[in-house]
């Protein structure tokens, strides 16, 4: 089992209120419960291979995905449900409660990120966390400080580790 | 004999005095023609174009990302404003967030005006109140000065009321800020709007000021190319570096070095937009500019640390604080020469030129403040004639040697803090590891995605100056970092403008991408190459400035040219046009303003709310500040805003805090009036943002494409629009655009080639009826394709109203 609640360094902080750094299979538990939970994949898993590898994963469990930047590309083909979305238009519309989702049968409550951009995610999840009352987890490699939970601060490697854990336990 | 021009004046006990009357009466004709064409919002206040803002606000909602949950300005505080509460004053966060971004954009728009005040007085003095403006062959000469305070100016004079309309309200602005008060996000929103249309009056009045008097190129698309990169850098002879802004110091120290012989044998480089400034300068008249340009704000530190400049002169802007410290570890003496950046040097403007040369080349002082630009002009070029053999000879070592890079790079512990504070969590100690084995690749790629910030040799707890390393080990990328960038054409002129305006109103020109802004790129400079050889393939007009512009010269395609020896600089499709430094990007939005003056026959005296709506309604304009970081950035993008035109900012610019963006699926926001009869008109939902983030240059290309589509485009033209969107989002999304259904309007729109394709798209996914026969669209569309539809947000304009 993977530890990925030990390194929670912060460049700066946000505020008072951080993320609970989770562990792989209490994410997914969370996740399993979720009614309607999505996938935000971003365009760092456009380059990389295990990380798409695991974010096609997630989609085959049958979690929805919105695709920002260009990782649809990713998903072409695969035999997943992605969609192409801006993340700053994607944060707009999760914010408001009369959208209807990419999929038009409402909205989520529960929201999981991967492939993103440090500095761009934590922006975004900024906006979540002040301004909506959306779960967020962050299964990147490194601790997304504004979501709800976390994983922390992790080596590429232990990274692959904790998304495989975290799938199996989806 | 006294004169006096204008004014009231009484003369008692009147005795032996002749009185000449010279233009009284002109003057009263001009003030009568000048009060007839005025419109509704001369030299607006806070409130006076706050309708308009709402109405904006409404269709693009503020969407924030708060750097910081607290707010830290009062003794009240600090408060945590986390989760949208109210602090101690009443305010709660998303009020807290739309003040900051005002902020940001007065920090901006000060910066600039300050600039155009700065040169303003300065060019005055020396050329005289009457000097007249000229931009090249235009008779709307300061487009946007007109259309915000109604005055049209013709001479520098004219230029002061203007200048002190810009900081007068930028003073009630930030009076705004105070603790307290506002409490409404939206009004601060509408007042950051006022900020950034303020900013662009501001920039217009630095270039028409500098323009007129130091000889730029004007409206000319044979502006000369220069050299770009540090590669072009010749170190054998004694480098002159300046770093910053503000053109008028430099060009004194041309004139020196021109009137003393000292040109070819000086190396005079220069980064940001004193060095774009000083290759414009006395280039209207053909020649070929021997100073250099270096490159961005992310090549100063690395510039600097490469032991290279023998002599520094800042002036203002976008200057690290830290050059005076940095440049003294290698014996580099420092000038600066603007109130702005003093840096706690001693104000030697007094002196003597020989008494200050001789206290910098014995290194008793590290550097001068040298406010008298004719004293700087004479020191600077003398200085470095000394210095230079001097550090020769000491044999200044800048970076690491060879051996000293491997043992560097041997001392790392792979903890990640490197990364951590890394802007762009940049795999530093991958490439750490592979130095070691004598790998320096993955330092070379590193470079280029580097802004060179030095948080990196900060953070390090082995005090490995990491950034020096990144540079050492990139010696032979940066040895062919060798491009040419075509020097600041200034404004578009009014032929021209007459020429294509037609095209951008039909959208038969699909568009206007405006490259702009600074160098913190999510993913490197080539991005940028990337994305306007694509547009400009496409036959979009790319105009540029600053930064982008700089960077957009560094690559060459395989026969070794560059952008500007491939793409020609007239104002039309498939060209490519430098407008200047960070000012002329005031000439992008006068460009939008001169289509309605010029080929649309508008009144834009003082007229600002009317103009943004035509803008706003048909020109398909978008602004890219890819690598977005400066508070001015985000005051330009403000004022595009305000006008109607929307600008995308790459990923860093998320820290601006706030963007404003609509949603399409709101269908009640996205109809106007047709001014014809005030009915209602439905739109396409572009632009679907004003200001927003894009994450890669992939998603980007297809998203510009699509916010180019206006409502006034005619059938060929939205055909044209929508091919590229069409083929844009297949090219890098691998896939046709979900919506791309929403901008047909009737079967013409279709693009030719697949006409037939995408009718029975439309009639399988989106039910709409077709006549197969005809192959027409018979029902579906939202909207009515009508050329004769007169679109505007504005019922006061719709006939009847009036």
């Amino acid at each position: 089992m993977v530890d990925t609640t030990k390194n929670t360094l912060m460049y700066t902080t946000w505020g008072t209120k951080t993320a609970k750094p989770v562990n792989p299979n209490v994410a997914a538990k969370l996740i399993s419960k979720a009614k309607k939970p999505l996938l935000v994949a971003g365009a760092e898993i456009v380059d990389n291979e295990q990380l798409a590898q695991r974010a096609i994963a997630i989609g085959k469990k049958g979690v929805q995905i919105a695709a920002t930047g260009h990782a649809i590309t990713v998903f072409h083909g695969k035999g997943v449900n992605a969609k192409y979305i801006n993340i700053h238009a994607l944060a707009h519309y999760l914010g408001d409660k009369n959208w209807k989702g990419l999929d038009g049968q409402g909205s989520y409550d529960m929201i999981v990120f991967l492939g993103h951009k440090k500095y761009y995610l934590d922006q975004v999840l900024s906006g979540f966390k002040n301004f909506s009352d959306l779960k967020t987890i962050a299964i990147e490699r490194h601790f997304m400080q504004n979501a709800t939970l976390s994983f922390g601060n992790l080596r590429p490697d232990v990274h692959i580790e904790a998304l495989d854990e975290f799938i199996e336990n989806l | 004999m006294s004169k006096i021009s204008t004014g009231h004046f009484s003369i008692e006990d009147l005795e032996n005095v002749q009185i000449t009357i010279g233009k009284i009466v002109g003057a009263i004709e001009e003030k009568v023609a000048e009060e007839i064409d005025m419109g509704p919002t001369p030299k607006p206040s806070v409130s006076a174009l706050r309708d308009w803002d709402h109405q904006l606000l409404t269709r693009y909602q503020p969407v924030y990302t708060p750097q910081c949950d607290q707010c830290c300005y009062c003794t009240f505080g600090k408060c945590d404003l986390g989760g949208n509460k109210e602090g101690a004053c009443g305010i709660n966060l998303a009020a807290h967030q739309s003040r900051e971004f005002l902020l940001r954009v007065i920090t901006g728009a000060a910066a600039h005006s300050g600039h155009g005040r700065h040169l303003l007085h300065y060019l005055i003095e020396r050329h005289g109140r009457d000097h007249p403006l000229d931009v090249g062959p235009s008779n709307l000469l300061a487009p946007n000065v007109q259309m915000v305070t109604g005055i049209k100016p013709k001479t520098l004079g004219d230029l002061e009321a203007a200048i002190e309309y810009v900081e007068e309200q930028l003073t009630q602005l930030l009076a705004t800020v105070h603790m307290g008060q506002e409490g409404a996000a939206i009004d601060f929103e509408s007042k950051a709007m006022h900020g950034g249309m303020l900013d662009h009056v501001g920039m217009e009045i630095s270039d028409l000021a500098q323009m007129s008097c130091m000889g730029m190129p004007k409206s000319d698309p044979e502006a000369p190319l220069a050299e770009i990169g540090m590669g072009c850098i010749d170190a054998t002879k004694p480098m002159l570096l300046v770093i910053g802004h503000n053109v008028a110091g430099v060009a004194n120290m041309i004139d020196y070095m021109h009137e003393n012989d000292l040109s070819d044998k000086i190396e005079l480089g220069g980064l940001c937009c004193t060095a774009i400034d000083m290759i414009r300068y006395q280039m209207d008249k053909g020649g070929q500019p021997y100073a250099k340009v270096v490159g961005t704000l992310a090549k100063e530190l690395k510039m600097i640390r490469s032991g290279i400049p023998d002599v520094i002169v800042v002036d203002e802007q976008c200057v690290r604080a830290d050059v005076l410290d940095e440049a003294k570890r290698l014996s580099i003496p420092v000038i600066t020469c603007n109130e702005k950046i003093m840096y706690g040097l001693r104000n030697r403007s007094k002196d003597k030129a020989d008494n200050i040369i001789e206290d910098l080349v014995s290194g008793k002082e590290a550097g001068a403040l040298i406010l008298d630009l004719d004293l700087l002009g004479e020191v600077a070029p003398r200085l470095v004639m000394k210095v230079a053999p001097l550090r020769k000879e000491k044999g200044i070592k800048a970076l690491p040697s060879d051996e000293e890079l491997t043992a560097l790079a041997g001392k790392c512990v792979h903890c990640g803090a490197c990364e951590l504070v890394c802007p762009n969590n940049l795999p530093i100690m991958d490439a750490m590891k592979a130095c070691v084995e004598g790998d320096l690749t993955k330092f070379e790629s590193l470079h280029d995605h580097c802004v060179a910030c030095g948080r990196c040799d900060q953070a390090c707890p082995k005090d490995i100056p990491v950034l020096d390393v990144i540079e050492k080990a990139s010696q032979k990328a940066i040895s062919q970092e060798k491009g040419l960038i075509r020097s600041g054409r200034g404004q578009i002129s009014d032929p021209e403008i007459r020429q294509e305006g037609v095209n951008l109103v039909m959208g038969t020109t699909p568009g206007i991408i405006a490259l702009v802004g600074c160098s913190n790129y999510p993913e490197g400079t080539k991005d940028l190459y990337k994305l306007a050889e694509e547009m400009l393939k496409r036959n979009y007009i790319m105009l540029t400035s600053g930064c982008s512009a700089m960077d957009l010269g560094m690559y060459k395609d395989e026969d070794g040219k560059t952008l500007y020896e491939r793409y020609p600089a007239k104002f039309l499709g498939g060209n490519l046009i430098n407008v200047g430094s960070c000012v002329s990007n005031s000439h992008i939005t006068g460009t939008a303003i001169k289509v309605a003056a010029i080929f649309a026959q508008r009144n834009i005296t003082g007229n600002y709310e009317e103009i943004a709506d035509y803008i706003m309604n048909r020109i398909g304009a978008v602004g890219v500040a890819w690598g977005a970081y400066s508070q001015k950035a985000g005051s330009i993008a403000t004022g595009c805003n305000r006008l109607g035109i929307p600008v995308v900012v790459g990923p860093h610019g998320s820290k601006y805090r706030r963007a404003l963006i609509g949603k399409p699926y709101e269908e009640e926001h996205w109809k106007l009036y047709d001014a014809r009869n005030g009915e209602d008109l439905p739109i396409p939902a572009s632009p679907e943002f004003l200001l927003t983030t894009v994450e890669t240059v992939e998603e980007l290309m297809p998203m510009l494409a699509k916010n180019c589509i206006r409502p006034s485009d005619n059938n060929m033209g939205r055909m044209i629009k929508l091919t590229h969107y069409i083929e844009l989002s297949q090219k890098y999304l691998g896939q046709m655009p979900d919506d791309w259904h929403r901008f047909v309007r009737t079967e013409t729109d279709l693009p030719l080639a697949k006409r037939e394709e995408l009718l029975k798209i439309l009639e399988k996914d989106h039910g709409w009826e077709i006549d197969w026969k005809r192959k027409k669209i018979l029902s579906g569309p939202r909207m009515k394709s009508d050329v004769s539809a007169q679109p505007t947000n504005l019922k006061r304009l719709c006939k009847g109203e009036c």
